[in-house]
């Protein structure tokens, strides 16, 4: 009776005590340390040109959406090492919030601060043109980033990738490779991302016609989430669905960990891969060269930090160095590129 | 046919209220004849005659099981008479269902009011008949008629807008008969409607009934309250066994004894079997000072084993809430429990089974039996973990321990593995009195336990009952039908308004005496003057 | 509970309704049986049509056997999701933060400091965290009085929250050789995945129907107050199912994470509702108080099937959804048909 009576706190103080240790392990495990992403800044000493010399200070206001990917997540991340590398310039982000109305709102709050210049990522350009063309009328220029607006009142300078012309760059490398192997009737997949968005259907469009030039069409074609498990799924059943595959294009490199992943389940290697957005790990195991991904084509997050060194140059008035005009520029679309084991030494530091 | 003959002169007594008094020549708004409604092993109503006036106050008096709840719902179109006839208004009438009866002028205000609570004061008012225009609800028309209504009930202050569930129980009353009154009802059935009122809200309950009686309105009032019937009624029709045993008897001058010896003495006579005489064993049970705020007060009692002890009370009394708190599922406020001397535990319903209580509550289907699983589990439902090794559930040992239980209950279909809700509602409450007669119960709660059980198997659960207290086992019973206490107990005590008013031996007491103090009456008074 | 109403007759009417057939059993086999073998019947028909639509496929030994692990591996994950989902269903509750769950197990499990504990500590991690994320859920229900549906739906929340900030809201990639083979080993010629669900399938069917814990489960979502006035500590038993719900939810996170060699904030995107829906079409009430084990995972194999079938043949991912709803629809109300016609049955002998 006693003894049981002793031995219950005791048992209390062991469980507990193993809970506490339990949610220490736990904290710890937490911590995610990882070398910041500096290799996609370009700061005033890189370049050493006129546009490197330090202006007036100016403050750039920065919104973009809360991130659900690596690609928003680096985005966001870019911006804010692209702001630091500049002694001119303030950047004051606000938190965009879940949904169009709760960025509409921040973007209210930062317009009422008088910033010099707004850049912004908004979650669905029509449904933000409203907030462009009113920062405009106020005053304060607006750098659209990747998303248009409808409006061409509504911005100052837009700066966006180019999904169409991903697609296109995924198709003709993948045409090109298979002409060279003398592949007259291929069968090509495609793991898409996901299939609501505009930007899915344009990058698979351009794939499609680019390999129409070649006479090359997609035999199997599944959408995925941009998340590493639903690319794994979907691309385990594409791999029963084809036995035998020339090549596969994949979307997006952050599902493509799990399409790679499925490709070695299913001890697959008798076809070529070509990503898509161009992460870090992905240019890494082009380099390496020791899985099916041969080639990934870009759609870069660096614009982030070309969309502030922009910024700052139009707040503070001043023309890109190498440009003759005296202003920046309305509209730059960036080419989307493909990195293969021969440049990918190049692009590794643009990896995010 | 008997009731007949015990008809007196109908009319208002010499109770002084002058309004509109009505000659008994007026014709009666409505007359039931040799209303007669079956249900699957009993006749719930048997040949009831009862006649209301215009701008009456009629009185339904019966006991528990007499009939009355069968008779509201024939009148508001719930259940369809087999026979006999009902003249509304002058014309034989038959109700197809509610509705029917609602557009006919016979409004229903049951004891658990049936407004829907998240709904406005007005929008329960019209309920079903919105005023509406093109599909659209006119709220404004409807605020300005619910508060006319409301303002004939006497309660101008219930604003209309305001959702019903942030009103008192008085308050919700006054908006059901405003649901009345909005229908243009020429009847308002009333089933004890001070149940749930404090004493303060009866009287304006009372003021209300005055005023649509003065606006010729007739009132069915049932209430098991003799000194309300006293006071708000006019004439008494006394119920009995489906029949009606006396009809129109004057309600404020018919002498109590007068009332209660028709509702008493029941002619289907429920089979107690024999008591032994055998002096109860040691103290099982004893309950001291056991309080709850609002449901019982001060509540002492003992029972020994091989004893029966019975409460006599009426639904509202708190004789639940005291089974409910002596179990455990109620945590009491002040008070103590004790199982054979030692304490336990409040608000901890296992350690009361630990303890070797058991209880078979009020509501079978809701509170005590998985309908969808088998009769074995439902049985073992309290004990499967006795039989289990190491977590393990034994189903072979659980189906045999049931069937020897569903041997000794003459379970009927013997076949355990049926789901429970398959069986009649006898057979289901010995499903509940053999799940604690398992795990060796020394002590049985019974709520209510012939509720809902048809006249056969009543007796063989009474026969079940008295066996118990052979195998010295103690029972506390709780029961509205005062013969059924009074049949099975030893002793017995009198609950009213959460207190213990009276304990004596059954052989002491009688039925009258036992409905008396039930329902607040003078008897004793009378017969000691 | 307190004040109700004196028996209104001495007997109700539906208390009289004594049904004199067999019980709900049909032909020797119960209704849980009945269910399942109608789930297997869909199943086989779902495999005719793939037969019938890709016979090059079908046609080769070889092919159908990978195909049908692939199959099994694609629903091992949900299934082992399922399976806690059955019990918290049964028991009366809902867990709509299963997906959350399997996503934060996954992302903490991931994360560079867990790794560098090595194999053991990822998956007491991925473990830890699932369970005691179904405490605060159980806590939270049965302890807090909190419905199921808003407890749930806020953690559902929260977790997806916490995991992103986390992850930093970047892809984990799992550099643990151990994990990462877990998804790639095989075990006397079936998939180690496929082995796992097996495992948990078993155990769950003999938690569920024989042991003490499935009796109180049942018990519990069948009649909550029943089952307190026979005196279950209903509680503490409600709390237990989410916890087991939680830590059904950390076995995924490692399964999923090592089949996708990663894990993210976003991952196992809408597991509560194929989970949920899984359960359904195999038998467990939405109500609680009935449920298979085996039904849920048959529940899991048809849509996982469905998957494979739009795949093997390049249909749109869009028209398996409305394919998968309707299944849905179409399941519960055979089921519903059934009982009635079953019910008619008994009431006419």
């Amino acid at each position: 009776m006693t003894q049981n009576r002793l031995n219950l706190p005791r048992r209390r103080l062991l469980f507990g005590g193993a809970a506490v240790g339990a949610g220490a392990l736990l904290a710890a495990c937490t911590s995610n340390e990882k070398e910041p992403t500096s290799a996609q800044t370009k700061g005033p000493e890189a370049g050493g040109n006129a546009n490197a010399n330090a202006g007036r200070q100016v403050t750039i206001g920065f919104s973009a959406p809360a991130a659900d990917h690596g690609w928003i997540a680096a985005i966001t991340n870019n911006a804010k090492a692209q702001a630091g590398t500049f002694s001119d310039v303030t950047l004051k982000q606000v938190e965009a919030g879940a949904d169009a109305a709760a960025q509409r709102a921040a973007l209210d709050t930062l317009i009422a601060e008088k910033p010099d210049i707004i850049v912004m990522l908004p979650h669905d350009g029509k449904e933000l043109n409203a907030s462009g063309l009113k920062a405009m009328q106020a005053g304060i220029p607006v750098v659209n980033l990747d998303r248009a607006f409808p409006d061409a009142l509504a911005y100052r300078l837009q700066i966006k990738g180019d999904n169409y012309g991903m697609g296109v760059a995924a198709g003709t490398y993948i045409g090109n490779q298979l002409k060279n192997k003398g592949v007259s009737t291929p069968v090509i997949g495609e793991i898409a991302g996901i299939d609501s968005l505009e930007l899915t259907q344009e990058r698979s469009a351009g794939f499609k016609a680019a390999l129409a030039t070649f006479g090359f069409t997609v035999a199997n074609r599944r959408a995925a989430e941009f998340t590493a498990d639903s690319g794994q799924r979907e691309a385990a059943n594409l791999l029963q669905a084809l036995p035998k595959l020339d090549a596969l294009w994949n979307h997006d490199d952050d599902q493509g960990i799990g399409v790679l992943a499925a490709i070695n389940r299913a001890n697959r290697t008798e076809f070529f891969m070509v990503g898509g957005a161009g992460s870090k790990k992905a240019i890494e195991d082009i380099q390496a060269d020791n899985t099916v991904l041969k080639a990934t084509v870009t759609y870069s997050p660096s614009m982030a930090s070309s969309a502030i060194s922009l910024a700052r140059l139009i707040a503070q008035g001043r023309g890109l160095a190498d440009l003759v005009e005296l202003q920046v520029p309305k509209e730059i679309i960036l080419a989307s590129e493909t990195i293969t084991k021969d440049n990918a030494g190049d692009y590794l530091k643009l990896g995010f | 046919m008997s009731a007949r003959s015990a008809r007196s002169v109908p009319g208002r007594g010499a109770g002084g209220r002058g309004a509109a008094a009505v000659a008994p020549a007026t014709e009666p708004v409505l007359r039931l004849q040799g209303v007669v409604k079956t249900f699957p092993g009993v006749r719930a109503l048997d040949g009831v005659e009862v006649e209301v006036l215009p701008g009456e106050v009629h009185c339904l008096l019966g006991q528990n099981g007499a009939g009355k709840s069968t008779l509201i719902k024939v009148l508001a179109g719930v259940h369809r008479p087999d026979a006999g006839t009902i003249t509304w208004r002058g014309a034989p009438a038959s109700f197809a269902d509610p509705q029917a009866a609602m557009r006919a002028g016979i409004a229903t205000i049951y004891q658990e009011l049936d407004l829907v609570e998240e709904m406005s004061v007005a929008e329960n008012i019209f309920l079903g008949h919105e005023d509406r225009r093109l599909g659209f609800v006119r709220r404004a028309q409807m605020a300005r008629r619910a508060r006319e209504i409301l303002a004939r009930l006497g309660h101008p202050e219930i604003p209309p807008h305001r959702p019903v569930r942030l009103l008192p129980a008085a308050g919700k009353q006054v908006v059901s008969m405003g649901r009345a009154l909005s229908h243009a009802a020429r009847l308002i059935i009333m089933d004890e409607p001070s149940a749930v009122l404090a004493h303060d809200e009866v009287a304006n309950l009372f003021r209300i009934i005055r005023e649509l009686t003065a606006q010729g309105i007739a009132v069915i009032y049932i209430s098991h309250r003799l000194e309300e019937i006293r006071e708000i009624g006019d004439r008494v029709t006394v119920l009995k066994d489906g029949r009606t045993t006396a009809a129109n008897l004057p309600a404020r001058t018919t002498p109590t004894k007068d009332l209660v010896s028709r509702m008493t003495g029941r002619t289907i006579e429920y089979v107690f079997p024999r008591r032994t005489a055998r002096e109860p064993g040691e103290e099982l049970l004893r309950v001291e000072h056991l309080s709850r705020p609002g449901e019982f007060a001060d509540v002492s009692l003992s029972v020994h084993s091989g004893e029966i002890v019975g409460i006599a009370g009426l639904v509202g009394s708190g004789r639940s809430e005291l089974l409910e708190t002596i179990f455990g599922a109620r945590r009491a406020a002040g008070g103590t429990v004790r199982v054979n001397g030692r304490a336990l535990r409040p608000g901890s319903v296992g350690a009361a089974v630990r303890a070797g209580l058991g209880m078979a509550p009020e509501e079978r289907k809701s509170q005590a039996l998985l309908l969808g699983e088998p009769i074995y589990r439902n049985v073992t439902l309290a004990a499967f973990g006795a039989y289990a090794t190491g977590g393990l559930t034994n189903a072979a040992r659980e189906r045999a321990e049931a069937e020897r239980v569903a041997g000794q209950l003459d379970l009927r279909p013997r076949d355990v593995r049926r789901p429970v809700g398959t069986l009649s509602g006898g057979n289901q409450q010995k499903v509940v009195v053999g799940r604690w007669l398992l795990g060796g119960t020394r002590l049985l709660l019974l709520d209510e336990p012939t509720r809902g059980v048809d006249v056969g198997a009543r007796a063989e659960l009474y026969e079940l009952i008295r066996e118990l207290t052979a195998r010295e086992v103690g029972v506390l019973l709780v029961s509205s039908e005062v013969p059924e206490v009074l049949g099975l107990a030893d002793r017995v005590l009198v609950m009213r308004e959460g207190r213990v008013v009276h304990e004596a031996p059954a052989d002491e007491l009688d039925e009258g005496t036992v409905l008396d103090l039930v329902m607040a009456g003078s008897l004793m008074e009378e017969a000691a003057v | 509970m307190s004040a109700t109403e004196a028996p209104a007759s001495p007997v109700s009417p539906a208390d009289e309704r004594t049904t004199t057939g067999p019980g709900r059993r049909w032909g020797g086999l119960s209704e849980t049986a009945l269910r399942n073998l109608a789930l297997v019947g869909v199943l086989v028909v779902l495999v005719i049509i793939g037969a019938v639509t890709r016979p090059d496929l079908y046609g080769d030994p070889v092919r159908v056997r990978d195909n049908v692990f692939t199959i099994l591996e694609q629903a091992s994950v949900i299934g082992v999701v399922t399976v806690g989902m059955t019990f918290v269903i049964i028991g009366g509750g809902i867990d709509l933060s299963v997906g959350a769950i399997v996503a934060l197990a996954g992302v903490w499990c991931t994360t560079v400091a867990t790794q560098s504990y090595g194999t053991f500590g990822m998956i007491f991690t991925a473990l830890t965290v699932g369970l005691c994320v179904g405490l605060v859920n159980g806590g939270l229900i049965s302890y807090g009085r909190l419905v199921p549906f808003i407890a749930t739906l806020a953690m559902m929340v929260a977790a997806r929250g916490l995991a992103a900030s986390i992850s930093g809201k970047q892809t984990q990639v799992s550099e643990n050789r151990t994990i990462n083979a877990i998804a790639s080993t095989d075990v006397l010629g079936i998939p180690l995945l496929v082995v796992i669900l097996a495992v948990v399938v078993a155990a769950g069917w003999v938690l569920l129907n024989r042991t003490t814990f499935g009796r109180r489960t049942v018990a519990v979502g069948g009649n909550r107050e029943a089952a307190r006035l026979a005196g279950i500590n209903v509680t503490r038993h409600t709390m237990l199912l989410y916890a087991l719900s939680g830590l059904c939810c950390g076995i995924a996170a490692i399964m999923l994470t090592s089949l996708s060699t990663s894990a993210q904030a976003g991952a196992a995107n809408l597991y509560e509702l194929d989970a949920i829906a899984a359960a359904i079409i195999g038998g467990t009430l939405l109500s609680g108080g009935r449920g298979s084990i085996i039904g849920s995972l048959l529940g899991v194999l048809v849509f996982s099937t469905i998957t494979n079938l739009f795949a093997i043949n390049n249909l749109a991912t869009e028209v398996q959804n409305m394919v998968k709803g309707g299944i849905i629809v179409a399941a519960v109300l055979v089921q519903q048909v059934r009982f009635k016609s079953l019910t008619t049955i008994f009431a006419r002998t």
